[in-house]
């Protein structure tokens, strides 16, 4: 019994550990290239998507695994803001539009979910909460699944992702395919996003992918990306260390790190 | 000598508005040439129009004989661009070294490594734009006039034939305009580099005798300043132009 009680701690442990890791990888790009406005498309599409499964499974007794429906939104309206942003649409403006869709989404499919379940809502928002504080395999296996994929890509075209955000025109006119890169790292932002809002919830997800990038560049010009991960990391196992303390889901502990955190960096920024 | 830049009835439409009215243009080398006009008068959409970046709605563009639109990536080779330094997003942390190879390294395909090659050419072409060594520092470290250095020799380290600049003088004060024309002179005269530029103010050019292109949606005039600036030319061109005794104001920033 006690083995298995370390195991779980363990595994907590890791999962935290590996949330932590990817978080840092998104956590500079998405800083960076100051599209912190678009994580509210990823919080808003996340929720549609979760729903719209919801949804779907309770109409047409279907067992569609609702992370997926929502990852796959969160690619689609992704997709679309950067293609609207391509199309020379502010980013705001780009991101409003996404939002709106996303939460006509998720207005429309509660209404009709609810109407037919009661306990259709609960299992959606039990995926914007977070899970528990209990930690599965299968958890373990998406995040590191997702965390292979998209780490590499990230570094990968580390350079581009930077170039566009330091002079997206000058970037297309040196001849970078702006287009495509910036589908590519929204498309990987809203993959991330979403192995995250399944592990620390939808609402600390949005925090946790703002929070390590802004600090890094914060406190290190020459090496924020490092920077990044080792804050990411120290989050997410902090935040996991008091939730367990308190008594509270993992997301529970994150909030409260982060919250601590963003306070430092205005007291850095006021005095600093 | 073969025309560089033809332009021939470009048109130019944004959201129905039309931008470049019915221009024809042709500029052969060498040419050290600045574009004024008022704001909204066009001059960016030129300059992207003749890099490919913007279709024109009818009209036909050759730049080194090459149909920009179609062949944007044999046109870019030859072609170095500077944008305006306020589209520059400072919040990122790049080097010097990271902005100038970017040059280079946009030829290459992924992964763009920073190879000692490359270290060596970005090296090369921060000594030509006078700011030898500073390749380890921040981008946000440098003033307005290096920054806008920088961004010249992320153009150059493309040996490129011609420099399209974007208002290269903006926010800039006038003794660091007149350096900038002096070291993008020096480009056009010691490496026979074409220059193309868009600027407000052609005081810190004027030692030069640039052509000047006078545009407002059209070209009002073409030449050399004595030729160009003229009164009715510039009221034709600049809507609200105000005469003085001793000149005339054209509004805005411009002088």
């Amino acid at each position: 019994m006690r083995t298995m009680l370390e195991m779980l701690i363990v595994l907590i442990y890791l999962l935290a550990l590996l949330t932590g890791i990817l978080i840092g990888s998104i956590s500079m790009p998405l800083v960076m290239s100051r599209n912190i406005m678009f994580s509210l498309t990823l919080l808003h599409s996340i929720l549609g998507g979760s729903v719209l499964g919801v949804y779907l499974n309770t109409i047409f007794n279907l067992s569609l695994p609702i992370p997926l429906v929502a990852t796959l939104t969160a690619i689609v309206l992704s997709i679309l803001t950067a293609e609207l942003v391509e199309r020379g649409f502010p980013e705001d403006t780009a991101t409003a539009f996404s939002v709106a869709l996303a939460t006509t989404i998720t207005i429309i499919s509660s209404f009709y979910a609810s109407s037919i379940s009661s306990t259709a809502l609960a299992e959606a928002w039990s995926y914007v909460m977070g899970a528990s504080s209990l930690a599965t395999l299968e958890d373990l296996m998406k995040v590191l699944i997702v965390l292979i994929l998209t780490i590499p890509t990230v570094h990968f075209f580390w350079k581009e992702f930077k170039y566009i955000a330091f002079d997206s025109e000058g970037a297309e006119a040196l001849g970078l395919n702006v287009r495509f890169y910036r589908y590519l790292f929204y498309s990987l932002a809203a993959l991330i996003s979403a192995v995250l809002s399944s592990t620390v919830g939808v609402l600390v997800a949005h925090v946790v992918l703002a929070v390590p990038g802004a600090f890094a560049v914060r406190i290190s010009r020459k090496n924020p990306v490092l920077f990044s991960y080792i804050i990411s990391v120290f989050l997410m196992i902090s935040g996991y260390i008091l939730a367990r303390i308190l008594n509270l889901p993992p997301s529970g502990g994150v909030g409260i790190v982060s919250t601590i955190l963003v306070l430092s960096l205005v007291i850095l920024r006021e005095y600093g | 000598m073969n025309n560089i830049i033809e332009l021939k009835n470009v048109n130019v439409v944004y959201d129905s508005v039309r931008v470049l009215d019915n221009i024809s243009l042709k500029l052969k080398s060498p040419f050290f040439a600045v574009i004024m006009g008022p704001n909204g008068a066009g001059k960016t959409t030129l300059l992207r129009t003749i890099l490919g970046l913007v279709k024109p709605v009818s009209g036909e563009i050759r730049v080194y004989g090459y149909d920009p639109a179609k062949n944007s990536k044999a046109i870019r080779g030859m072609i170095g661009y500077v944008p305006q330094i306020v589209n520059i997003n400072t919040y990122v942390p790049i080097t010097v070294e990271e902005v100038v190879s970017m040059g280079y390294l946009s030829k290459v395909r992924p992964p763009r490594l920073l190879t000692k090659r490359v270290k060596k050419r970005v090296r090369e072409v921060l000594e030509i734009i006078d700011l030898p060594g500073i390749e380890n520092k921040m981008f946000t470290e440098l003033s307005g006039g290096q920054r806008q250095r920088v961004l010249i020799a992320r153009a150059l380290i493309r040996n490129p034939k011609l420099l399209l600049l974007d208002e290269p003088f903006s926010m800039l004060d006038f003794n660091i305009k007149c350096e900038i024309t002096e070291l993008l002179y020096r480009l056009f005269k010691d490496f026979k580099i074409d220059i193309l530029l868009v600027a407000h103010e052609l005081s810190p050019c004027i030692a030069y005798q640039p052509l000047v292109i006078i545009l407002n949606r059209k070209i009002f005039a073409i030449g050399k300043a004595n030729d160009v600036l003229r009164l009715e030319v510039l009221k034709e061109a600049y809507p609200g132009v105000t005469t003085l005794p001793g000149g005339v104001i054209i509004g805005e920033d411009h002088a």
